[in-house]
């Protein structure tokens, strides 16, 4: 058995995992990535849209300038020919063995044969359409057909098909016999690796729980009936019909489709929330509603769980704006009516009277359940599973398992959205970066070329400034994927005879060796210094051919790629002639373009090892000892005169811990720590500088007199947190027996005698500010869950009654809703067209009325005690904040982050990051994963020597600039600024300036600028003008 | 002037594209083998964002007969706004053309996602079919006089 050696292992190759293994990586930690699938993307792969934003944009999960959409990945950084030079990526991996502790982690492993070489794989489909197999394609949910000898999807990492020698393959060789390359190779093996690493992070994900199980739906028996999954790939535009939803019976469009919530949550079975359904179907019905005009979109529910960032204005959208209708149902069976293949649902009817409808199709929304891999593993590991069988974590500690040195993430842990996977996923390798901090930084990797490298692997460049072009073109005949309808001999004869190419030469196989060195030798031995590959994507291959020639002396910006497979030969099959005249007159164009294109180069700084967070509670703590603990130094600055924030306010939780002790720990570490330096009523004054180099005032009031003291920082951690608005609603302040949660627990806690006297408690929901922006506030229900369930624990007699808009028990809190009803707490649903109303009767008693829906009549209660639910609203101080480190806030009020999904800790300026809740209202464990998963991003640019920004941006010549502001109100990312200091055209006052570090290179001012006096550093108006040129000098 | 019903005209057309969702959307057409009209030709851009006016000028003053952008679909491009943008510049190139008596029809944008093999090829359809039935472009049909 072979043996190994690395930091990390990282089981499960989803979102999760992969974004955990980028960020490990990124601190310069050596990781395995290991996946059982055949390919690296998991569920989020499947998906064609994300809630609430509508997008994939998966080519947005990191922040760096990332080549093209990388899905099923979230970053270059999982390309094959870009991978992270510190990620080994095992595909068709199992574990098969864990020995030893934390530090000192021996894994078994076992990998399953591909029996195709995917280094080797030219993707040409040969195999796939000579293989008598047809197999239903599991990747389209059943709804389309594979080969046996296949790939997962057309985009899939590794890049290379898999044949699946299951019962039904014959081993017929046809596959062997016809592959161009070889490369199929049928009697590999079954090979066994054995991995020493320090630390594992477990991102095994989710299953759907089995719609099969639910019998009264029909699913597999009413072929309409179909679930949430299956209607994904559907709607996907990579989907089988390319995103028309199509019924299955007939494949005719719908006119009506009802959602079936809960099909697996909130049930005997599985008695927690799967906090992601509610979200998903309104999305589902939202496309339908787009793509299928006059459709019906019926959603049968409990209660909607809308409960993150912008959800409320989500579904309000779609019930409103797209008219998506709810029925707060739970719908007991499905009948299908034979002739139609329609489906009937009795559910009752806005009179409480029983109705029929008729369905053309029903989706069943379904749960999620523990992944089926997930009780062997944890046996394995010696890790705990949680009564629901997913994995236990201690609330404080909310990313370690039971066993030191083994984290985990994601789904696996409880039922989550994406963006709560990647707060995860960063945040337990910021808890492995603490773990292995004396490792960090020592596989240093680099993004000085637009490719991943590790440092220090080329030779120094050659300046080829002055140099007339020697341009190189490289005919790749990939035979038979390019031969096989292009003439590549008269490519390549006509490339020779273009302006500036001084060599060109036919290539077999040009992304395999031998033809890699051919061409690095050619390079030099030529003298070339331009370089054009004419052959398969750039998608996949550029960074391949950028690193051979940066390794050939040249700087990587000096190559173009023209693409004569996928966008010639492969579409234009049937007109050979014509097909080898676009694929000349592609390589002309490369050729045109590289000539005038010049060398970029990044700039870089050195980081000052410092990172300034802002904010002392649960999330800044958090956050600074996180970044102490992995070796930097950290200052932490907090406006009131004590650590805490609002913990120092929370004195039990529902389940069960004592905050207080949390509390305690957390400052002392802090106040503790030799590498944190505390200022306390201090506040962030200015802030100025770029990633790596940032240059803040903080400002202490001490007294009379303020200090003010000057900060260098690499990174800024904002923690400022939210807290519990205090309006002038519900008689709150005018009588003291209306009190908030916050005081209620106050009161529980401290004065407990006071709830044994009360006979009457009513609790009210959702008490927001008027007039602004509706959002939930997410903790408000389970904490009047643990607060009603204490009021009874205390006082049994006492009646409780909590008037509620909808329950929103996610996840595992779904257990305390039960409990409280267990307990006789009474929920009683209002809308927003019947408010409760509390006022003072004449004998001075409390009175609250409330709507009650089930009998239609308005009820008077009299509590001696009301207790509010208020908003979460952010920190005061926020907007000030966000004006200083310039940067956005959320509709809600709280800091916007880069994207909504993809990237919740990142501000969209690089180098800022947030935790907690200046984020969106959130619990302590979810603040603490939170201040991680910054931690994290953080470490990975303190850990960088150097770091690298800039390069392929735009470029302002202030010579041309009249300081219009067209670039200023056109960029999309709010970058230009006119600056004072700068002088224009004609020596006038201001000009543009784009931060390097900051620019994210789309050109869109560019195209805009009146004065042309803005350039896109490697796409050059000339380079363009002249691949124009190039496409039609006949 | 026009060429309606010359059925021997075959159009010469550019087609601009950004790398993430369009270039994308050709690859997958590639991969699956989705075939289309070898007369266009594609120049990518890392955003529709970049596409200047002049560079669709350019292509006609070059001789094309017809352009058109592929981008992201609307709300998920790469750069948020940048296919938004490129839109409000097609109209205003679409005008601008209409004016010089080229004519704006022979200039359009489409938004396709990566996945959208068969979409990305029925543009290409659908502009060689309309181009084909407008006939060449003026300044080249001059060219030719």
């Amino acid at each position: 058995m072979r043996r190994e050696i690395g930091n990390v292992m990282v089981i499960g190759g989803g979102v999760a995992g992969m974004r955990a293994a980028v960020d490990l990586a990124e601190a310069g930690l050596q990781v395995y990535l290991v996946e059982s699938a055949p390919a690296l993307g998991g569920r989020v792969a499947q998906l064609g849209y994300m809630f609430p934003t509508h997008d994939c944009v998966l080519c947005r999960g990191t922040s760096d300038h990332g080549y093209g959409c990388t899905r099923p990945a979230i970053s270059p950084a999982f390309q094959d020919h870009n991978l992270h030079p510190n990620i080994r990526v095992l595909t068709l991996t199992n574990v098969i063995r864990v020995d030893g502790q934390a530090g000192d982690f021996r894994v078994v492993l076992r990998h399953e044969p591909r029996y195709v070489d995917p280094a080797r794989c030219i993707n040409c489909d040969m195999c796939s359409l000579v293989c008598p197999v047809t197999l239903p394609s599991s990747f389209q949910q059943e709804l389309a057909t594979r080969k046996a000898a296949y790939k997962l999807a057309v985009r899939s990492i590794p890049n290379a098909y898999i044949i699946d020698r299951g019962p039904y393959c014959d081993d017929c060789g046809r596959c062997v016999a016809v592959c161009p390359t070889q490369c199929i190779n049928l009697n590999e093996e079954p090979r066994e690796l054995e991995v020493h690493v320090g630390a594992i992070i477990m991102a095994l994900g989710y299953d759907l729980a089995d719609a099969r199980e639910y019998e009264e739906f029909g699913f597999g028996r009413y072929p309409n009936v179909i679930h949430s999954m299956q209607y994904e790939r559907l709607a996907s535009r990579s989907g089988p019909t390319e995103g028309i939803v199509l019924r299955p019976s007939d494949g005719q469009r719908p006119k009506r489709i009802a959602w079936l919530q809960c099909v697996g949550s909130r049930d005997q079975k599985h008695p927690y929330c799967s906090s992601i359904c509610c979200m998903y179907a309104t999305k589902e019905a939202m496309i339908a509603k787009e793509r299928l005009p006059g459709v019906h979109a019926q959603v049968f529910m409990m209660d909607e769980r809308a409960f993150n960032k912008e959800f409320n204005a989500y579904y309000e959208t779609a019930r409103r704006k797209f008219g998506v209708e709810y029925t707060r149902a739970r719908i007991s069976f499905i009948k299908e009516d034979p002739e139609t293949k329609d489906l009937l649902l009795h559910y009752p009817g806005p009179d409480g009277k029983m109705v029929t409808d008729r369905f053309d199709m029903v989706v069943l929304s379904l749960g999620t359940v523990p992944p089926r891999s997930a009780g062997e593993l944890a046996r394995e590991l010696g890790i705990e599973l949680n009564p629901y069988g997913f994995c236990q974590t201690d609330k404080f500690m909310p990313l370690e398992t039971s066993v030191p040195g083994v984290y985990v993430c994601g789904t696996f842990l409880s039922p989550k959205e994406i963006s709560e996977t990647f707060l995860d996923a960063s945040g337990a390798a910021g808890e492995v970066m603490r773990l292995l901090r004396s490792q960090l930084g020592r596989s240093p990797s680099s993004r000085q070329y637009p490719f991943l490298s590790a440092d220090g692997e080329f030779p120094e460049e050659r300046d080829v400034s002055g140099e007339p072009p020697r341009v190189g073109v490289f005919v790749c005949r990939c035979e038979p994927a390019i031969d096989g309808t292009l003439d590549t001999q008269g490519i390549r004869d006509f490339a020779l005879k273009l302006p500036g190419v001084v060599h060109a030469e036919l290539l077999a196989y040009g992304c395999q060796e031998p033809d890699l060195r051919r061409i690095r030798q050619a390079v030099v031995e030529r003298n070339l210094n331009r370089v054009v590959i004419a052959g398969c994507s750039p998608r996949t291959h550029e960074p391949l051919f950028q690193r051979i020639v940066r390794q050939a002396g040249l700087n990587p910006y000096l190559l173009s790629m023209a693409n004569i497979r996928e966008q010639c030969a492969w579409v234009h099959e049937g007109q050979p002639d014509l097909a080898t005249r676009k694929a000349k007159e592609t390589v002309r164009m490369a050729v045109e373009r590289v000539r005038r294109a010049q060398p970029v180069h990044r700039l870089s700084v050195a980081p000052t090892r410092r990172a300034l967070v802002i904010g002392g509670g649960v999330a800044g703590m958090q956050a600074a000892l996180s970044i102490a603990d992995a070796g930097y130094n950290v200052t932490l600055v907090e406006r009131n005169a004590q650590l805490g924030g609002n913990l120092r306010h929370i004195f039990y939780v529902a389940e069960g811990q004592n905050p207080q002790r949390l509390l305690r720990d957390l400052v002392n570490r802090v106040r503790g720590h030799e590498r944190i330096e505390v200022f306390t009523r201090s506040e962030v004054k200015s802030h100025t500088g770029r990633t790596g180099d940032f240059r803040s005032v903080v400002v202490t009031h001490t007294g009379p007199l303020d200090v003010e003291t000057e900060v260098r920082h690499a990174v800024t951690i904002v923690a400022t947190g939210g807290e519990e608005w205090r309006g002038d609603v519900y008689m709150l302040g005018q009588d003291e027996r209306v009190v908030t949660q916050l005081d209620l627990e106050e009161i529980i806690v401290h004065r407990p005698e006071e709830i044994t006297r009360l006979k009457q408690v009513v609790m009210i929901q959702c008490v927001h500010p008027p007039s602004e922006v509706d959002y939930c506030s997410r903790v408000c229900c389970t904490n009047t869950m643990k607060n009603a369930i204490r009021v009874k624990m205390l006082n049994p007699g006492c009646q409780v009654y909590v008037l509620y808009k909808d329950m929103i028990t996610y996840g595992f809190r779904e257990q305390f809703y039960t409990e409280a009803r267990r307990r006789g707490v009474i929920f009683m649903r209002y809308d927003e067209q019947h408010l409760p109303q509390v006022s003072r009767a004449d004998d001075g008693r409390l009175e609250v009325r409330a709507w009650e829906q089930v009998f239609g009549r308005e009820i008077t209660l009299t509590p001696d005690l009301v207790a509010l639910s208020m908003a979460v609203v952010p920190s005061p101080g926020t907007a000030e904040l966000a004006k200083i480190l310039d940067v956005p806030l959320s509709v809600e009020g709280f800091f916007q982050e880069a994207h909504l999904k993809m990237r919740p800790m990142d501000f969209m300026d690089e180098g800022i990051f947030m935790a907690g809740m200046s984020h969106y209202p959130k619990f302590i464990e979810e603040a603490i994963t939170n201040a991680q998963a910054a931690a994290a991003r953080a470490i990975t640019l303190l850990a960088k020597e150097p770091l690298y920004y800039g390069g392929p941006v735009a470029v302002v010549d202030q010579d041309k600039c009249v300081g219009c502001l067209t670039c200023v109100r056109t960029c999309p990312f709010q970058i230009p600024k006119i600056r004072a200091d700068f002088t224009g055209v004609g020596g006038i006052v201001g000009a543009a300036y784009i931060e390097p570090a900051l620019c994210q290179g789309c050109g869109t001012c560019t195209a805009e600028c009146p004065a042309k006096a803005i350039q896109l550093m490697a796409y050059l108006d000339a380079q363009l003008a002249g691949e124009l040129t190039g496409a039609w000098a006949a | 002037m026009s060429d309606n019903g010359n059925h021997t005209f075959e159009p010469e057309i550019t087609a601009f594209m950004c790398i993430y969702c369009a270039d994308m959307s050709a690859d997958t057409a590639g991969a699956l083998h989705v075939q289309y009209p070898a007369n266009v030709k594609l120049v990518k851009m890392p955003c529709t964002g970049k596409t200047d006016v002049k560079y669709i000028l350019d292509a006609f003053e070059h001789g094309a007969d017809g352009v058109y952008v592929v981008g992201c679909p609307i709300g998920n491009c790469h750069h948020v706004r940048g296919n938004e943008r490129a839109r409000k510049r097609i109209e205003r190139a679409k005008k601008l053309l209409d004016e010089i008596g080229i004519g704006g029809q022979r200039l359009d944008i489409f938004f396709v996602s990566g996945g959208m093999g068969e979409t990305f090829a029925r543009c290409a359809h659908e502009m060689t079919e309309r181009i084909r039935a407008l006939g060449p472009n003026p300044l080249r049909a001059k060219e030719r006089d």
